[in-house]
């Protein structure tokens, strides 16, 4: 009979154990996650994570993605448009992130079938990258973070709008290859950054993000400034390939610059500086002016080019 | 084999001729943006906006249009002839995929480097077009060596080893495409997609003068061309030096293909096309096929580059999409009703 009650308080004991440790265990998944593994399919992507303070959970990157420079580090896997299938599987992340423009919807379809969680953000509108990044801070459990980076960049996009109020508008073509003449058209958020930095992009009213622009149609509308923000641009080759069109006013004035930046071109959290950029390209009077100590936005007007 | 009518000869090639000259005075006026011609030529000297967008901006085009159109179409005749087959074209050879290989390669290793020329006297012209020029040369010189059957030029090899040097060609190119950066692929695909953009008359006149140069050497053949649709030993028979003949044209159209792969890409169909059009409009005597293509292929790669900047304006489409469109159509129509007549070559 001792013999039997020493049975039943071991299983008891062993039970209550069992059931402790993985009380827990549960107590501990509620609390605190487990650490999120976060897999990026965008340069854009990788740099919101980043910014919102997530890096250490981002397991896997494209080749494309260089910044910030620890991003260059990570696990790769694969091309903006072609990230490999396999290689997010094998990082068994938690989330996947792309964009709905450039992620292709078959693979990411696949990933979902392989249950993975995709999701994928559209960057096509300044506010698009806003809300954007407001929803990646949501779903990764802290939208507090997510709140503070787009006040953070709205403040930058009001400090530039302030700056640039009293300007007159430069009528601006914004380049990202010559031959062939590739420019930003109207459904692209630079399109937007252009206008908020005070300019006005000549091939605004076309219905392409990008488009190929035939040099006719520069000539007539004889831009004001000329910026060229793709790879490989050259300040000397830039203002050569238009100098023979010496009518287009941004030729005459030497306004024809070659400026490489990703903060301009890519939608991520860095488009507050990407905009100060571009109004420094197409207002430099307002930013001469107010490193001299003089009023911001005063006495930027100038004589109307 | 008929005599060449003279009236005929003079009465097609006028009307052409004719049709090409009014085609490009009114390709010059059309556009995306408005033209007051008074206003561009009234001033000429110096930030005259109507004037820049006539002389540097459309006329370039408008001529580069003509030469790379007229070009195309006599390869296209030609090849057809040598290669005995109907689907023959420019594209075919191997030598476009070459050019456009180094075009690209000169895009992504160097993309602003410019050639002075005569000493900058003459100012400043883009490499890239003298990357691909080299690019074609290499493919046609290793397309040539992979050709030679018992030390003649065999025309299926030449075929097979065009198709296949291609593709293999296109291969190199989209995985360069998806090493490069993305700013630089997008680039890189609207050059693969040609266009006649160029403002340097430099260019228009190295390539015309090397079209027709070209193009007049070819038409010297005629007869022999004519000889050689009968079949290469009936040609030989009657007096034909069958394998001189294979060889020079071989090498006189990959070197005119690569010139104008060289400055506007990949434009096709009009090779294609246009000499089956014109067969069944005046007959396949290549002394007279051959003047004639030229003149159409120009006419139709004008209007076609002319439809390409206005048609979705202010974006320029690639001239090879408006080619295929109108020209495929067209194609298909003369040969529903011409149906009872036998295609020759």
């Amino acid at each position: 009979m001792k013999h039997f009650q020493r049975l039943i308080t071991l299983h008891l004991l062993t039970a209550s154990l069992f059931v402790l440790c993985n009380s827990a265990f549960f107590a501990h998944a509620a609390s605190a996650p487990r650490s999120q593994r976060i897999v990026s399919l965008a340069p854009s992507v990788t740099e919101t994570l980043f910014a919102l303070g997530f890096g250490n959970r981002v397991v896997g990157v494209t080749t494309y993605c260089d910044y910030p420079a620890e991003a260059r580090k990570l696990p790769k896997i694969g091309g903006f448009m072609n990230p490999s299938l396999e290689a997010v599987a094998a990082k068994r992340p938690d989330f996947v992130i792309g964009v709905s423009s450039a992620t292709d919807p078959v693979k990411a379809r696949e990933m979902e079938r392989l249950g993975l969680k995709v999701t994928l953000i559209s960057l096509a509108s300044v506010n698009d990258i806003l809300s954007s990044i407001k929803s990646i801070a949501r779903l990764l459990g802290s939208p507090e973070a997510g709140e503070k980076l787009v006040d953070k960049i709205s403040l930058q996009f009001d400090e530039i709008k302030k700056r640039v109020a009293s300007a007159p508008r430069r009528t601006t073509l914004l380049a990202v290859g010559l031959r062939p003449l590739v420019v930003v058209g109207g459904k692209n958020f630079i399109n937007e950054l252009i206008f908020l930095a005070g300019g006005e992009n000549i091939a605004g009213n076309a219905d392409q993000p990008w488009l190929n622009l035939p040099d006719e149609y520069v000539v007539a509308k004889a831009p004001q400034v000329i910026i060229e923000a793709g790879m490989g641009s050259e300040r000397g080759d830039s203002a050569k390939h238009w100098g023979d069109l010496k009518s287009i006013p941004a030729v005459r004035e030497h306004r024809v610059y070659a400026y490489q930046s990703d903060k301009i071109l890519r939608p991520g959290p860095r488009i507050g500086e990407g905009l100060e950029e571009i109004a420094r390209l197409v207002h430099p009077e307002c930013f001469a002016e107010a490193k001299r100590g003089v009023n911001k936005g005063k006495g930027c007007e100038g004589p109307r080019p | 084999m008929k005599v060449l009518d003279r009236r005929k000869m003079i009465f097609v090639n006028g009307v052409l001729l004719a049709l090409l000259t009014l085609s490009m005075v009114a390709c010059t006026l059309l556009g995306p943006v408005h033209l007051d011609l008074s206003r561009a030529l009234r001033d000429l000297s110096f930030a005259n906006p109507d004037a820049e967008i006539l002389f540097r901006a459309r006329l370039p085009r408008v001529l580069l249009g003509v030469a790379i159109g007229g070009g195309m179409a006599a390869c296209g005749v030609v090849l057809q002839a040598l290669l005995g087959n109907p689907l023959a074209c420019p594209q075919m050879l191997g030598v476009s995929g070459g050019a456009s290989l180094g075009g690209i390669l000169g895009l992504i290793l160097f993309p602003n480097w410019l050639l002075p020329i005569a000493g900058g006297l003459l100012g400043e012209i883009s490499w890239v077009p003298l990357a691909a020029f080299l690019g074609a040369l290499c493919s046609m010189t290793l397309v040539y060596r992979f050709s030679l059957f018992h030390g003649r030029l065999h025309p299926y090899h030449l075929l097979l080893s065009g198709v296949i040097f291609n593709s293999f060609i296109a291969a190199v190119i989209m995985f360069l495409n998806s090493i490069i950066d993305f700013y630089q692929a997008q680039g890189l695909l609207f050059w693969l997609m040609g266009s006649l953009s160029t403002r340097a008359y430099l260019t228009v006149a190295f390539i015309w003068a090397y079209i027709s140069f070209g193009f007049l050497w070819l038409w010297a053949k005629g007869l022999s061309l004519n000889l050689i649709t009968l079949g290469e030993e009936a040609a030989m028979q009657l007096g034909v030096e069958t394998g001189a003949l294979q060889r020079q044209i071989f090498i006189a159209s990959s070197l005119m293909i690569g010139a104008m792969v060289s400055v506007s890409g990949m434009i096709g169909f009009i090779g294609l096309m246009i000499p089956h059009v014109m067969r069944l409009i005046i007959g396949s005597d290549h002394r007279l096929l051959l003047p004639a293509s030229f003149l159409a292929g120009g006419i139709f790669l004008c209007w076609a580059d002319t439809l390409a900047r206005v048609l979705l304006a202010p974006a320029e489409l690639p001239v090879g999409i408006i080619t295929a469109f109108f020209g495929g159509p067209f194609f298909l129509f003369l040969l529903y009703r011409e149906g009872r007549k036998a295609l020759t070559l």
